[in-house]
């Protein structure tokens, strides 16, 4: 039995060698592209993403714990909750989150429909 | 959505519940999702507080969301404060500390998370939620 071995000239050596170290270079550059893009307002981030191809970043990079990472905020359990001041969709009336909390606990949902 | 509608409803005579409408994660004009052309959820970015508002009374009319709701201004301060874009919970406890927080959505977005918080500060009597289903309408 003959082994099959890839056998490369020096040439093909440096060849591969540079072409492995430009993928690695693209990849670094790529992922911090998207770490910094994930530290931007909404519209940037969106604008960024849209541009990539499909679902590449998200295959490609670990791209979840990149998102919980950035976006992990900067308050924490225990630490007193921001106060607001805001009006309701039917603009009856602003719901000030304070007094909301005097007696009771308040659950909020931050979302958006799309 | 339905989870927390139904979180709503176990709680609400002892949390008070609020969503806070905040930028569309994948409007038309930005980052559009196939998902959302498919349930014909398209919409632009709104350009003004009266868009914003618009959109915000689409999505609370169309989702069913019983919980009231409140519009984050159109300088995202509520959202800067608290990271809640695109989606997120938080628990508040009756001394104004932070109780629970969610991680980023729509990873981290997770009804069941509240549930259990929810349970821890305002008692029990809760039933399990064990679906743990996301908002999927709302978030990519």
């Amino acid at each position: 039995m003959v082994k099959p071995r890839l056998r490369l000239s020096p040439r093909g050596r440096r060849i591969l060698l540079i072409t492995l170290c430009a993928l690695a270079l693209l990849y670094v550059a790529s992922l911090s592209y998207i770490w910094w893009a994930m530290h931007e307002p909404p519209e940037q981030f969106g604008k960024v993403m849209s541009r990539m191809p499909g679902p590449v970043p998200f295959l490609l990079f670990p791209f979840e714990t990149l998102w919980l990472r950035a976006r992990a905020g900067h308050l924490n359990v225990g630490d007193a909750a921001p106060d607001f001041n805001l009006a309701k969709l039917d603009k009856t009336a602003h719901i000030q989150l304070s007094a909301l909390n005097q007696q009771q606990p308040v659950a909020l949902v931050f979302g958006s429909y799309t | 959505m339905p989870a927390l509608n139904k979180l709503y409803e176990q709680y609400k005579d002892r949390v008070q519940f609020l969503v806070v409408y905040i930028t569309e994660a994948h409007p038309s004009d930005v980052w559009q999702m196939e998902s959302n052309v498919r349930d014909h959820v398209v919409f632009a970015s709104p350009k003004t507080e009266e868009e914003r508002a618009f959109v915000a009374g689409a999505c609370v009319r169309k989702l069913g969301i019983k919980i009231p709701a409140v519009l984050d201004e159109f300088g995202n301060s509520t959202e800067l404060a608290y990271t809640g874009w695109p989606d997120r919970m938080y628990l508040i406890d009756s001394q104004g500390r932070i109780a629970y927080k969610s991680k980023p959505g729509p990873f981290g977005f997770k009804p069941a998370e509240l549930e259990t918080a929810l349970a821890r500060v305002a008692g029990t009597r809760s039933t399990s939620l064990m679906s743990g289903r996301r908002m999927s309408v709302m978030i990519p």
